[in-house]
Formats: structure tokens, sequence, C-alpha cells
């Protein structure tokens, strides 16, 4: 059973850029379902992109949107490593887990892995991040599959951490509202309305 | 029977990079999963970027990755950058 939004998820081509202005693929093929977004906001898809989004929704196809960027030829991201300083914030802005790293360690991407999204480089703040054409065997379906699995994986994981952080961050407050100088000061505000008249 | 979960190690050389699926039983430390791999065991590992030691116990999903220093200090590459401007 596949919903709207799932059949037009199938046909972006899951670079995860936010070009569109969303969070990733998922959440412009779930606004573009809910009628919230127009077909022409993916530059990747380009052209071709529109016109399968178009056919699929039965709506006449757009010309792409340039306010969100132009169609050109897809890119992935390579790291300079002669002055890669191991800063971990090209780790954190790749929507896939294509970069393997950590701190003051060496960061690489997998070419395999990379959509050319090209998140990484405005986040570099050695501009150590290069980007090269894609190989051709890099444009199909299974590549696509692949970067969607591996978005949902990491929109996983970061859920997962935030709600544990959350978790801890309400265990603390509430250990806080118990605490000997937060009991005495209120005692104080209750003795001075106490007082006034 | 023994239960087991689904893992990846990966390492990464500038030309070239692998990511292998493993399945092996719960209980398999990170540097078990390299041993696995057939890699010869590493200096720094972690999982998801996080540095975590060989004994760190894997989880369902974890991806292992080995690390490789960084080919230069980086105080000295700072130092190189501004007198390059």
């Amino acid at each position: 059973m596949h919903t709207l939004a799932d059949r037009i998820d199938a046909v972006l081509p899951q670079t995860q850029c936010e070009q569109c202005g969303f969070h990733g693929c998922r959440p412009y093929a779930e606004a573009i379902a809910a009628g919230a977004a127009p077909i022409n906001r993916c530059p990747p898809g380009g052209k071709t992109g529109i016109d399968i989004l178009a056919a699929l929704l039965g709506v006449p196809a757009l010309a792409l949107d340039t306010a969100h960027g132009v169609e050109k030829p897809r890119l992935l991201a390579r790291i300079i490593e002669a002055d890669c300083i191991g800063c971990t914030k090209c780790i954190a802005a790749c929507p896939v887990d294509a970069i393997i790293g950590s701190g003051k360690l060496m960061h690489t991407v997998i070419a395999n892995d990379c959509t050319g999204c090209e998140l990484c480089v405005p986040a570099c703040p050695v501009d150590c991040i290069v980007l090269e054409p894609m190989p051709a065997t890099q444009l199909d379906i299974e590549h696509a599959d692949h970067a969607r699995t591996h978005f949902n994986r990491r929109e996983a994981r970061l859920d997962s951490l935030r709600q544990a952080h959350e978790h801890e961050l309400a265990g603390r407050k509430t250990a806080t509202a118990m605490s000997p100088v937060e009991a005495a000061l209120a005692r104080a505000r209750a003795r001075k309305q106490e007082g006034s008249p | 029977m023994v239960e087991c979960i689904a893992i990846e190690v990966a390492r990464a050389f500038p030309d070239r990079q692998e990511v292998l699926a493993l399945t092996v039983p719960r209980g398999t430390t990170a540097a078990e999963a390299v041993a696995l791999a057939g890699w010869s065991p590493a200096a720094a590992l972690g999982v998801f970027s996080r540095r975590v030691q060989g004994d760190h116990v894997l989880a369902d999903g974890d991806r292992v990755e080995v690390y490789r220093p960084l080919t230069l200090d980086p105080k000295e590459a700072r130092r190189r950058r501004a007198s390059g401007r």
C-alpha cells in the first residue's frame, strides 16, 4: 500500500539537498502530496523530474523555479586531505552519513554514498571540500534507494538521540525543582507575600 | 539460538572506500567486528563519528568506522593558512 507521498518520494532524486526548502526529499514529497508545494522546486530532478511528477499527479508541467537553484550535472564531494583539520562539521551536515571520520581524525567521503547535495561545502571552515563530476553509473535508481535508506536511518538515529537528550533534561529539571536552593527561595517568596498587606 | 544484529563496518581511503554489511551475534564488540571484516586491528574506531574503544559492544544498526590520522597538525595547518593570506 503506497500513499501519494510515497509515490512522489519514489521519483525524487534523493539528493537530500534541501534546495526545495524542505528538510530532504521525503518532506518535499509530503508537501507536494498535500498540495502545499509546487512540483518545480527540485533542481537535481530538473526538467525530467518535473515531467515525471506532472505525469504522476496529472497536472501540467512547469518550468523549474530557479529561485531554488539551477539544473546542472550531478556532482560528488571529495575532501582535500592535506587541508582537513578533523572538525566534524561536514559529518554533521551530511544528510546521508556519507562521510567517515571523527574529531581530529581524517574525514573521508564515501564516494558511492555521496549524493552531491553540497551541504558539506559551506560547513567546512577550511574550504577543503571540492566537487567533482558524479560517475554516470551512480545516477541510477539503486543509488537513489540507497540514499533514501541512509537519510531515513540518519533521521531515526538523530531523533532517538534528541529524545534521549530531552529525557535527560527533563530528569534534571525535576531534580532541580527539589533542590535546597529552590526550596529556600520558595520559602522566602512565601514569607514576603505573608508580610505584605 | 544466538540472537544476531545487523551492523556495518566501514573504512575509507582517498581513492577507495569499503562498507561491509555484517550479521553478528549480539554482544559483538567494535574490535571484533573489524576482525570479522578481515581487516587488521585499527588504532582508532568509532560508531557514526563518535569515538569508541575496541571493547564497545555494538547495537543493531551501528556502523563501525575505522579512522585514519590527519595528514598534518591542525595548528600547523592554521599557521600555514594564516601566512598564505
